[in-house]
């Protein structure tokens, strides 16, 4: 239970950042915009196929885009310092003074700071929501909240990776970087590896049909696993790695299956608080 | 009953060394106060104790448990002021405080305790906008939470004015008089004087003197500056000096007008005081200058501690 007693005084201390409120704004303002976005589009697209249901899903598309680039950035944001920044400035003396062991305070770190993201990311989606009823006037509030939900996990595991590199350390700056450098390596670096990787192998870059390898490497990053995963949610493919090469559907690689965005997810927040306890825990603070 | 022992411990920073094969023992019940110039080590032992870092070899013991392995029981038990503790900013300090008591599964009231160290006034503020001085209020007010068996204070006085750091050897006082074991450093001797039954004097990673304060000021080598006051200068000047230098005990004398500074042993002052006037003078008035417990600090902190013969 202090893990617990760790979360909740650093989700109030957390909450409380002007930074946070900064980028729950932005979000807010993306969802609202995505939300506009989706409703034009989704009209388009809606008296193209003459169906109510697929407009939703359309929606979500619109405003996974926004979700997919922003919650790991204030996921990141919130979580990077969580660890690092209490030792550079000495508050953790005060918390680990207290009967708390060096587990209970990582993994209160990761509860609290989840918390935190989980606000800022209903808040977005809160406004987002508003924006839809406005501007499309109906949404399956089940699919939005299924939608958010999976949002919150995506951002739970951001939030993992980030207090994950920031109990390797004890300098806020380095914190940064590993937290900027985890955004570069999953946004831009392991598509290009991938793509390396590919050349080596074929010869090519492009191809008529990808090798297998080629689909599960670039569905493993986390920020690929939460497309797969709102795509098992929505029984649709249009989210996946898969869909996104043109993969048929039919022989997908176990990993390149949207159920299996779940499992990579776990994966990625299981991995960094496995690495962030035991760094953290043999660490002369 | 032993409250901390430390057996030969050593601690390494890469190549260098902060501790170095450290025996020091806290018994049940004592305000024992842990001295040392800055960077001689006391924080290093403190961090060890409290296990935020590890020892490099040798081991560390709090009421019997290893300190690394059975930390929780050890904390419940455990108030704690370590150095350079910061506060959360954007919490108010009753919040700490509240933080503390959850934590410690204790049922202070807060605001009791924010009283006792003085900054009830602040309670709803954020601790973001306390002075040094009040951070440590505050820090001192959460070491209090659950009546600990064991208080940890990591230069106590660091930014309180002379008031607060004697409110702050009162509470040392109050909590000892209750059953507290009180473990605390300082770089500053007045502050340990005054509460510590027993003393520890670290340098450089090592202790080089351990008893009482009374212990300590009779290992010191007692000498005395004597500076006495004659009616007039004697007529034979050369042989009064010549005289008192030959007394057994005494090392050195200057003489300034109708006035000497005579340094000699406690127990040659009498003989002093004879011969002088045995040179047809009247000592008009004499003031002795005993060392002081600082002299004595200095003594043991500065220049070649083991040359005098005090180590353990």
């Amino acid at each position: 239970m202090s893990a617990v007693t760790v979360a909740k005084k650093d989700f109030e201390d957390a909450v409380r950042s002007r930074k946070l409120m900064l980028l729950t704004a932005v979000f807010a303002l993306f969802t609202l915009g995505g939300a506009y976005l989706a409703a034009e589009f989704g009209e388009l697209f809606g008296e193209e196929l003459g169906d109510g249901a697929q407009s939703t899903i359309e929606l979500v598309l619109a405003l996974q885009t926004s979700a997919g680039f922003l919650v790991p950035i204030i996921a990141l944001v919130v979580g990077y310092k969580a660890i690092a920044g209490e030792r550079e400035s000495g508050s953790l003396k005060f918390l680990l003074g207290l009967p708390h062991t060096r587990r209970d305070v990582v993994v209160g770190k990761i509860l609290g700071r989840s918390a935190v993201v989980a606000v800022s990311i209903l808040i977005g989606f809160g406004v987002g929501f508003v924006g839809l009823l406005a501007f499309v006037g109906s949404v399956s509030i089940v699919d939005y909240l299924l939608f958010t939900l999976v949002t919150i996990l995506f951002g739970v595991v951001y939030v993992c990776l980030g207090v994950g590199v920031s109990s390797l350390t004890k300098s806020t700056s380095r914190a940064a970087i590993g937290a900027f450098g985890i955004i570069l390596f999953f946004w831009f670096l392991w598509s290009t590896l991938v793509q390396v990787a590919l050349y080596l192998v074929e010869g090519e870059f492009f191809m008529e049909e990808f090798p297998e390898w080629y689909i599960s490497l670039l569905s493993i990053s986390p920020d690929a696993a939460y497309g797969s995963a709102i795509g098992a949610v929505f029984s649709d493919s249009s989210f996946t790695m898969a869909d996104a090469y043109q993969y048929d559907v039919g022989e997908l690689p176990l990993v390149a299956e949207p159920w299996f965005g779940f499992v990579i997810l776990a994966l990625w927040a299981l991995l960094p608080l496995a690495i962030g306890l035991w760094a953290f825990g043999r660490a002369d603070l | 009953m032993t409250a901390i022992d430390i057996s030969s411990v050593t601690k390494r920073y890469g190549s260098e060394t902060a501790l170095e094969g450290l025996d020091l023992t806290v018994h049940s019940g004592d305000i024992y106060g842990f001295l040392g110039p800055n960077g001689a080590g006391k924080s290093t032992t403190i961090n060890l104790i409290l296990d935020f870092i590890r020892p490099t070899a040798g081991e560390v013991s709090v009421f019997g448990l290893d300190a690394t392995e059975d930390t929780l029981e050890i904390r419940e038990r455990t108030g704690i002021l370590p150095e350079g503790v910061e506060t959360y900013n954007r919490l108010t300090g009753r919040k700490h405080v509240e933080f503390a008591i959850e934590s410690k599964d204790a049922d202070d009231d807060p605001d009791e305790l924010l009283e006792r160290v003085g900054i009830a006034d602040a309670a709803d503020k954020k601790a973001g906008g306390y002075s040094k001085g009040m951070t440590q209020r505050l820090m001192l007010a959460t070491a209090l939470v659950g009546e600990p068996d064991l208080l940890i204070l990591d230069e106590p006085s660091t930014g309180l004015d002379p008031n607060g750091a004697r409110q702050m050897r009162e509470i040392i006082r109050e909590e000892n008089r209750r059953g507290a074991t009180v473990f605390f450093s300082s770089h500053v001797l007045g502050q340990v004087e005054a509460v510590c039954d027993r003393v520890g004097i670290l340098r450089d990673g090592r202790l080089i003197a351990e008893d009482t304060v009374e212990g300590l000021r009779e290992t010191m080598p007692t000498q005395t500056r004597l500076r006495v006051q004659l009616d007039r200068i004697p007529d034979d000047a050369e042989g009064a000096l010549e005289a008192v230098r030959s007394i057994d005990g005494v090392s050195e004398v200057q003489a300034d007008g109708p006035s000497l500074l005579v340094t000699c042993e406690d127990s040659a002052k009498t003989t002093v005081l004879h011969t002088v006037e045995e040179y047809g003078v009247t000592v008009e008035d004499f003031t002795t200058d005993s060392s002081s417990l600082e002299d004595l600090f200095v003594a043991y902190t500065e220049g070649d501690a083991d040359a005098r013969g005090v180590a353990p």
